[in-house]
């Protein structure tokens, strides 16, 4: 019996206050080399809960597919222009740089992440009168990108996977796909795995997009994106996705099914 | 180590630790485990319980992967032929590893032939190592080379300490004998059927069952006591356990937990975990809840954790595996 994060999970178990009070200054200097990439000097307001807030398990389950869910409060919903979603530690740390269309009334949105090792995750979000905010959490994970490919048996590479909420307000949507980190070991040779990993995914109603995002390796496998709003979510609704290899996928849910709607 | 395990074989003693409540026989074993340090590398035996007439068990302990003594958490031991004996599992250190090789010098002179390895495991896996000067053959599923190869820089950066030192890669041991479907093993007067599985509790699973004795080696197929960990595929698990219902065992060696006499009450609470788990994952699927929000899922946490040692250090995990595996039917 094993689990990868089972000695991370039990060492914050034991010691949470020394994480909380090492997180700051330990994910600074990888932090200020993107924040001045990214954002320049650019002021970053991270004080206003109600404008955004960011959701992350403080000790993840699984470190190769970490839940992040991003969510926007009234003051906020509709007028954000852009998110990143950033993963100071990991070798790859912009998991996705999302545009969002405004007045489109997304309020909440969520990835799900590799965690190699533990680190601060942050979302900042720029509004359309170009204000900057910013929220990060704090995870404890290891080896969430070099962890084995998932088992699960169906689906083939291409496939889309709508999954409406119950309540008809939000919606997931999964391409089944290795997004392959390029950190995985090839069993035969023992190389690393070249990376193969989604580089575009746009949800489209009709012909307004909804959001548009770049997407990384540190998005995981089977790259998901799940949004909720106040309002009902309704068909059709559009996934186009492209990789790393040029291949291009598309699928479009309608309200009424659960779409199973194939790739490609 | 050495002082631990003398402590567990003193038999009063260790009747009355093992009687009491988890969470003192745990205390025990770290409390004698912080003066164990000092005690030298030289092959101390770990403890051995014959459970059937040539079948030799070492009772790995129901500790966390991080507490002292994680090296020795998981059941390993052999089996002895006429011709030689083959180790199965070797534990999660070298140091286990050797101990294991020195139980083995205290009951047989007979060669190691084979170290069959259950799953790649590093708690099944570390102790390889101890037994390359016996030029064994290295049994495994044949997933496990590839498994192994990808777990490599996992171990030596989270279990460096485990390796004798320096921690390098060539001490962790890949099989040279793959077994694809079954394969038979002859010790001498002793044949040892192996068979490897479909994705279950890892992607590389392998039992071994001793027909002499009728002893079934489950590996990580059977969790008792301790709450299974699931890596692969909660449906291939069942399956599993389903096909080695059918085996003639009346010895049953799980990775963790009691050898047992009777398979179908020792995978009982199991199965019925992961059933619960399954259908409980399924509900929350249907109504749409997201990885983040699954609910009914963690509630089997009412039902089910009283049944269960270290249950937060696997259940959360569980259910994120179970939920990745069946989004997708």
């Amino acid at each position: 019996m094993m689990n990868r994060n089972l000695a991370m999970l039990l060492l914050l178990a034991v010691a949470p206050a020394v994480y909380a009070d090492v997180t700051p200054s330990s994910s600074s200097g990888a932090w200020q080399g993107l924040r001045a990439t990214y954002y320049g000097n650019k002021e970053i307001g991270e004080v206003d809960e109600k404008l955004m807030s960011l959701a992350a398990p403080a000790s993840t389950p699984d470190p190769s597919a970490t839940p992040v869910t991003i969510r926007f409060g009234t003051q906020a919903a509709g007028k954000v222009k852009q998110v990143r979603l950033i993963i100071d530690h990991n070798p790859s740390p912009v998991a996705a740089t999302m545009q969002l269309e405004q007045g489109v009334p997304i309020d909440e949105i969520e990835l799900r992440i590799r965690v190699d090792r533990a680190t601060s995750v942050r979302a900042i979000a720029e509004l359309d009168d170009g204000t900057l905010e910013m929220r990060s959490a704090w995870v404890n994970a290891s080896g969430g990108c070099s962890s084995p490919p998932s088992a699960a048996g169906a689906g083939a590479l291409g496939d889309v996977r709508f999954r409406p909420g119950a309540d008809g307000k939000a919606l997931q949507v999964s391409l089944r796909h290795p997004n392959n980190s390029g950190f995985q070991i090839d069993p035969i040779s023992g190389d690393a795995i070249p990376p193969h990993y989604v580089l575009h995914m746009r949800l489209r109603s009709g012909e307004q997009t909804l959001l548009d995002a770049d997407t990384g390796i540190s998005l995981a496998e089977n790259p998901t994106v799940r949004i909720a709003s106040e309002q009902s979510l309704k068909g059709p609704l559009t996934l186009e996705a492209v990789d790393s290899k040029n291949e291009r996928y598309e699928a479009t849910w309608n309200s009424a099914t659960t779409a199973k709607s194939g790739g490609r | 180590m050495g002082i631990v395990l003398r402590f567990w074989s003193s038999s009063p003693r260790r009747t009355r630790c093992s009687l009491v409540v988890s969470s003192l026989r745990t205390l025990c074993a770290i409390t004698v485990l912080s003066f164990a340090g000092q005690a030298a590398a030289a092959a101390e035996a770990v403890t051995i319980d014959q459970v059937a007439p040539g079948v030799f068990v070492h009772a790995g302990k129901q500790l966390p992967l991080d507490a002292p003594g994680h090296d020795d958490i998981a059941n390993i031991g052999f089996i002895v032929g006429t011709r030689c004996v083959a180790v199965i599992d070797t534990g999660g250190s070298v140091r286990i590893g050797r101990a294991l090789r020195a139980a083995i010098r205290q009951h047989t002179a007979l060669p190691v032939c084979y170290v069959i390895n259950t799953h790649v495991h590093v708690d099944h896996v570390l102790g390889n190592a101890a037994f390359r000067d016996d030029k064994p053959q290295f049994v495994g599923h044949a997933q496990l080379g590839a498994a192994l190869a990808r777990s490599r820089a996992f171990f030596l950066r989270e279990f460096a300490g485990d390796f004798d030192a320096p921690a390098s890669a060539d001490q962790i041991v890949g099989p040279d004998l793959e077994v694809k479907d079954v394969l038979e093993l002859d010790l001498g007067d002793r044949k040892l059927k192996m068979r490897a599985w479909p994705p279950a509790h890892t992607d590389c699973d392998l039992t071994v069952f001793d027909e002499t004795s009728g002893t079934l080696w489950t590996g990580d197929l059977l969790f008792r006591e301790r709450i299974p960990v699931l890596d692969a595929s909660a449906i291939g698990w069942l399956s599993a356990i389903e096909e080695l219902g059918k085996i003639p065992a009346k010895t049953i060696v799980p990775g963790h937990g009691k050898v047992g006499h009777d398979l179908a009450f020792a995978f009982a609470p199991e199965r019925r975990y992961l059933q619960i788990l399954v259908t409980a994952v399924r509900a929350d699927l249907a109504e749409g809840k997201s990885l983040n929000e699954v609910a009914v899922a963690m509630q089997v946490a009412a039902a089910e954790k009283s049944h269960w040692l270290l249950w937060d250090s696997a259940h959360a995990h569980n259910v994120a595996r179970v939920y990745q595996e069946l989004e997708w039917e």
